[in-house]
């Protein structure tokens, strides 16, 4: 029985609201940090720590009232904020305010507001209701294209903002759909096209990259031969002699890719000789697109990205290509003022790079690198595990639920979270390409803490009635 | 594989083939960067400081009515070689240092040797010098030569070549209009249209990340960055100000405040049916001669005197006090009100014991002009309804007198018309009367010129302006449309009396001398007493301020202007004698250069046997006439070759003269074809614009002003 007097509160899920609230005074801090001069407390709200203080007062203000909130509005409400969200994203095209060169803003009287925030949200319910609706099997091609499109159309509706960034996020309910059972060849395939693609915008070598797939592919071949040992040898010799020739002499790469594509022939030609041409045809298939995608890489990278987007990819890929002054600047003073910070770093307040604006958006997207240079490795370490360990705790969460909406919510949330924290913290050490998204919780920010601070709330609210629910 | 098992493998893979390694990745480059590299970050951080720095827009022009640009912004470069650019190749620097050398000192500094200045460079490169100055203020053309320069050519990253762009602003007619067009400098009030206009014409601000290579000088070096945000360039405004007509307006105020000797002077042109403010002209003193100090046309209010008088009648005929022949005792030029005596300056009140209300005003009788008001206005009767004095400050309230006319330049000073009877305002029995011709109160020229237009314009009052368009890249952003402020300030009737009343003054009053044969011109002479003490013994007399405000032509107006001179020391000081000539002779030039007033000497109807026959008054080049007569078979007599020539013409014979066209000049081109005409006028420098097709009936400038290439209307037809 459900007692009307109670919200659940006593119910919450202590630990991931431990490390919510660890995590927002971290923010909290690192964002004073950043404006810290000596006579901040005088003129505290109007300085940015002052409006930092007040959204994370709105904010947990609104944790409480979500868990006002009867746990089953969520799954009635879940298309309808679902569909809301999208009819914002569209509005957002016709009449929005464009804030640094994407029209991905309203702003109302001096309060802005970022709909795609509102469409994570939104997606995550809608995603878990359509998958824990009784009749969706995501091994039917159908359901699993629906599925695909929840996440997709608002996805796209961000791209024409464009919001790269945001977009992005999206793909975390690739994650939820893979829990819910979407058969992981899809997953293999993705993963196998993006790393052709990266392959072929690092190498930029063609006839090379098409001469490993080949091999790999012969390899597979071989696999499947009677004799195996002596296949896998033969070819494997075969390979290392010709990774010697293109040690010494790398002008003869297209001889090479010649002969290992003749092999690839032959063994093809044998397997249907074995009435195994299924096999063969397939991994000739996925061995040809990989070498189209490598191939293609460059073409797509020149036509498809506007110049500040390759810009973002060569400082990733190729920093050496980049002025140091120039794009790759964001990039060094980010990694400086992090590897200045050394073990221990240099003490709260005193984080000269980021303070004296060395860093760019040092408060918002680039927050980590004061945590990097006031804390060191130690400060960055206990964030990072702070992370990890509410990831895990949503897993458990997710896990523990008897409803299946309550469990793919769970999952949708603990993958946004994931992105934005991969995502975040591995641009401003040059592991991902910049990205402008927040971290959670700890940039600052009103429309991002506050989107964070609802979709963790509405996912202890579910948890504390995981009984009741089913 | 059941279901439970599969899901459990499925969480197991997500954690340890995504979490995990994404987990261990992150760990890997936070121990990577900060203790592993920590030490060399640490160093690079000192060296490099890089702002984001706003980079000003170029602004926009002032153009004048005629497009030719009254304000504009010349860019120019600032050239800097950073010898230690980070795409710097040394074998690069090695390889062309001696080329550039030779180049920097063969073109840019001929101070230096070749040698010496390869020593310079390879001292700076060794130095660690990032912003080695080139050269400063560069023109864009010099900036693409010594871009071109060996290791230049390789660009900024590579080639160390930066060039910062600068601009300055440069008003090519000088002094012409100078305050009103006006400026925005750091530190100083900004000024006239520049400083009205400031968010218009300045644009928005770029950003551009800048390095800082010297912290101590501040001295900041730009850097190739896509981030940059490209300034936007100011918007153009077009003025309503028309070249010709405010030299011609400059020039003649300049002649009489130097002739009169001065403190300053101010004369305004305005367009009658619009209020569009076609010249205005202020000259102040300064130690070295005459200067635009002050645009005391706006600025400035002052006691107009007797160009007020007009205000006065106004208020009598409007409530139909008076009738224009109505007879009025003088006082032999001398009244008294309570204490003070009000004396007339003119002859006419020593010559006759009465003069009509006409008289009073084409006379500019003080004591008339006093007396009537003060009859009709100086008690509470029934006649002004029990209102006294305060029915005529309505009055004065109805043409509008008591308010600004809202010009877009800064500065306009606000009118003070006293309120009747207000002990605040020290309202005393002897305020009226002298109120009535012009004194104990202030308007500005402009706020009086505007009046005066309305009674030209028919009793419509219109609002000034000075700027018809804001342009953006040459295509009409926004166009301010005439507006009109009030549609009528008086009766039909009062108007008419009113003008009828001006045109008197030119006509047989104080401005007679002043009379033109060619067109009549209505007016209002001033002359007012400046700096003035009263004291018991009577008056100190500190100056005068002459003026004269008026229209032209008088029948259908279409300029209406004001001439106001102050404190003029030398060769009189009456409105008549200094004010007067200045209006005038802006009239009489206005007059001629008025197109429409003027009839084409070819439109003159052709001899009618000479037109079914003959090409008369047609004109051209002379070889072209010659050559084309001589192919029709026509008889001429030609004159010395050469030059353009224009057929004339005689009873039964064709005759050709020659049309010199003077050099220097605008030369006559009505009747030319266009080709003949671009040939004359291009030669000179003119700028051609053309409407219509045919041969040249009407040019905008007319024959004989200096040229300085203006643009020039051609109309064809």
């Amino acid at each position: 029985m459900r007692k009307r007097t109670s919200s659940g509160l006593e119910k919450t899920d202590r630990l991931t609201f431990s490390i919510y609230l660890a995590l927002v005074a971290i923010g909290w801090t690192m964002v004073l940090s950043v404006g810290y001069e000596p006579d901040i407390w005088q003129r505290f709200f109007s300085a940015p720590i002052g409006k930092q203080t007040i959204w994370i007062g709105i904010s947990l203000a609104t944790f409480f009232a979500v868990f006002g909130i009867q746990s089953r509005f969520w799954m009635r409400a879940a298309y309808p904020i679902y569909g809301l969200a999208v009819s914002l994203l569209i509005a957002v095209l016709l009449v929005g305010t464009t804030i640094k060169g994407s029209k991905s803003w309203f702003v109302l009287g001096g309060v802005s507001f970022q709909p795609s925030e509102l469409a994570k949200f939104g997606t995550a319910l809608a995603m878990a209701a359509y998958l824990s609706r009784f009749k969706t099997k995501v091994s039917v091609p159908g359901d699993a294209l629906l599925a695909l499109a929840i996440l997709g159309i608002p996805m796209l509706l961000i791209l024409l903002q464009p919001d790269a960034g945001s977009a992005l996020v999206f793909l975390a309910f690739l994650l939820v759909l893979y829990r819910s059972g979407l058969n992981p060849a899809w997953y293999a395939f993705g993963f196998f096209t993006l790393g052709a693609l990266l392959a072929g915008l690092i190498w930029e070598n063609t006839p090379l990259i098409a001469s490993v797939l080949l091999f790999a592919g012969i390899l597979l071949l071989a696999y499947q031969q009677a004799r195996r040992r002596q296949a896998l040898w033969a070819t494997g010799i075969m390979g290392a002699g010709g990774a010697a020739i293109y040690w010494v002499a790398p002008q003869y790469l297209n001889e090479i890719l010649l002969a290992t594509g003749v092999l690839f022939g032959l063994l093809a030609l044998l397997m249907y000789r074995q009435n195994k041409l299924r096999l063969g045809l397939l991994v000739a298939l996925v061995a040809g697109w990989g070498i189209g995608v490598a191939a293609l890489s460059q073409y797509l990278f020149n036509q498809a990205l506007k110049p500040h987007q390759q810009d973002r990819i060569n400082v990733w890929l190729h920093p050496e290509r980049c002025s140091e002054q120039g794009s790759l600047y964001n990039l060094l003073q980010s990694q400086t003022a992090i590897g200045s910070g050394g073990l221990t770093g240099k003490g709260i307040f005193e984080g000269t790079m980021t303070k004296l604006k060395h860093v760019p958006e040092q408060s918002t997207d680039f927050i980590f690198c004061t945590v990097g240079e006031e804390h060191g490795f130690i400060g960055s370490t206990i964030v990072i595990c702070l992370y990890l360990l509410l990831l895990i705790r949503i897993t458990i969460l997710a896990e523990r639920q008897r409803a299946a909406f309550s469990r793919y919510y769970a999952y949708g949330i603990a993958g946004i979270l994931f992105i934005h924290f991969f995502i975040n913290i591995g641009m401003t050490m040059g592991l991902v390409p910049i990205i402008g998204i927040p971290l959670p919780f700890l940039s600052k920010g009103g429309s991002s803490l506050l989107g964070f601070t609802i979709m963790l709330a509405v996912l202890l609210k579910l948890d504390s009635k995981r009984l009741q629910l089913a | 594989m059941d279901i439970k098992n599969e899901v459990l493998y499925r969480i197991y893979f997500l954690f340890f083939a995504l979490v995990l390694p994404v987990a261990i990745l992150l760990f890997y480059k936070t121990i990577e960067v900060g203790i592993v590299d920590g030490p060399s970050w640490r160093n690079a951080g000192q060296s490099m400081y890089v702002e984001y720095r706003p980079i000003e827009a170029e602004r926009g022009n002032i153009f004048s009515q005629d497009g030719s640009l009254l304000a504009t912004s010349i860019p120019y470069f600032d050239l800097y070689m950073d010898p230690n650019s980070t795409g710097m190749k040394e074998e690069d620097f090695n390889l062309y240092i001696d080329s550039l050398a030779w180049c920097l000192a063969t073109y840019v500094d001929p101070s230096y040797t070749p040698g010496g200045y390869k020593e310079f460079l390879i001292e700076k490169r060794l130095s660690g010098a990032r912003y080695v100055p080139i050269k400063k203020k560069v023109s864009y053309a010099e900036k693409r030569f010594i871009e071109q320069f060996p290791l230049f050519n390789l660009g900024q990253m590579r080639g160390g070549f930066i060039a910062r762009k600068r601009s300055e602003r440069k008003r090519p007619f000088g002094l012409l209009a100078q305050r009103t067009i006006g400026y925005v400098r750091e530190g100083a009030k900004p000024v006239g249209l520049e400083g009205y206009f400031n968010d218009v014409l300045g644009g928005e601000e770029g950003t551009q990340p800048m390095l800082c290579v010297d912290r101590a000088n501040d001295i900041w070096m730009p850097i190739e960055d896509l981030d940059a945000v490209e300034p936007q360039s100011g918007d153009d405004i077009q003025t309503t100000i028309d070249v010709n007509l405010q030299d011609i307006t400059e020039e003649a105020l300049f002649r009489a405040v130097e002739y009169h000797d001065a403190d300053w002077g101010t004369a305004m042109l305005m367009e009658v049916e619009t209020g569009a403010i076609k010249a205005i002209a202020n000259l102040g003193r300064i130690k070295e001669g005459w200067w635009e100090t002050y645009n005391h046309a706006v600025g400035t209010a002052v006691e107009p005197g007797s160009t007020w008088k007009l205000a006065s009648m106004m208020a009598l005929l409007e409530d139909g006090f008076v009738e224009l022949e109505d007879s009025v005792y003088l006082e032999e030029g001398s009244i008294q009100f309570y204490e003070e005596t009000l004396e007339d300056a003119t002859y006419f009140s020593r010559e006759v014991d009465s003069g009509t209300v006409r008289q009073v005003f084409e006379m500019s009788s003080n004591v008339g002009v006093a007396k009537l008001v003060d009859r009709y206005y100086g008690r509470k009767e029934n006649i002004n309804r029990n209102e006294g004095a305060a029915r005529y400050i309505s009055r004065i309230k109805q043409f509008n007198l008591n308010l600004p006319v809202g010009i877009e330049i800064e500065g306009e000073a606000n009118p003070y018309i006293k309120e009747a009877y207000s002990a605040e305002d020290n309202w005393s029995g002897t305020t009226l009367p002298w109120m009535s011709i012009g004194y104990e109160l202030r308007v500005t020229p402009l706020q009086l010129l505007n009046f005066y237009n309305a009674v030209a314009n028919g009793g419509r009052l219109m609002k000034p302006y000075l700027v018809s368009e804001i342009q953006s890249n040459g295509s009409v952003d926004e166009q301010f449309r005439p507006t009109v402020l009030k549609k009528s300030i008086a009766s039909e009737q009062t108007i008419r009396q009113a003008q009828s009343l001006l045109e008197g003054v030119v006509e047989r009053g104080t401005a007679y001398k002043l009379k033109s044969e060619q067109y009549r011109f209505a007016g209002k002479t001033g002359t007012a007493q400046i700096n003035y003490k009263r004291t018991r013994r009577g008056k100190r007399v500190g100056g005068y301020q002459a003026s004269f405000v008026g229209y032209f032509p008088a029948d259908d107006p279409k300029y209406s202007c004001i001439v106001v001179i102050n404190n003029p020391r030398k060769h009189g000081f009456y409105g008549s004698d200094v004010a007067g000539p200045v209006f005038r002779e802006i009239a009489d030039r206005c007059y001629h250069s008025i197109l429409d007033l003027h009839e084409p000497f070819n439109l003159r109807r052709k001899p009618v046997l000479a037109t079914e026959q003959l090409p008369a008054y047609d004109a051209g080049e002379l070889e072209d006439m010659e050559a084309l007569l001589a192919a029709l078979d026509l008889e001429f007599f030609p004159e010395a070759p050469g030059g353009m020539g224009m057929l004339l013409p005689e009873n039964d014979s064709l005759k050709i003269v020659p049309k010199p066209l003077p050099a220097k000049q605008v030369p006559d081109v009505v009747g030319l074809g266009l080709r003949d005409a671009l040939y004359a006028l291009e030669n000179r420098g003119l700028q051609v614009k053309v409407s219509g097709a045919g041969r040249v009936i009407r040019q905008s400038l007319k024959p004989g002003t200096p040229v300085r290439g203006q643009v020039i209307w051609l109309k064809l037809g």
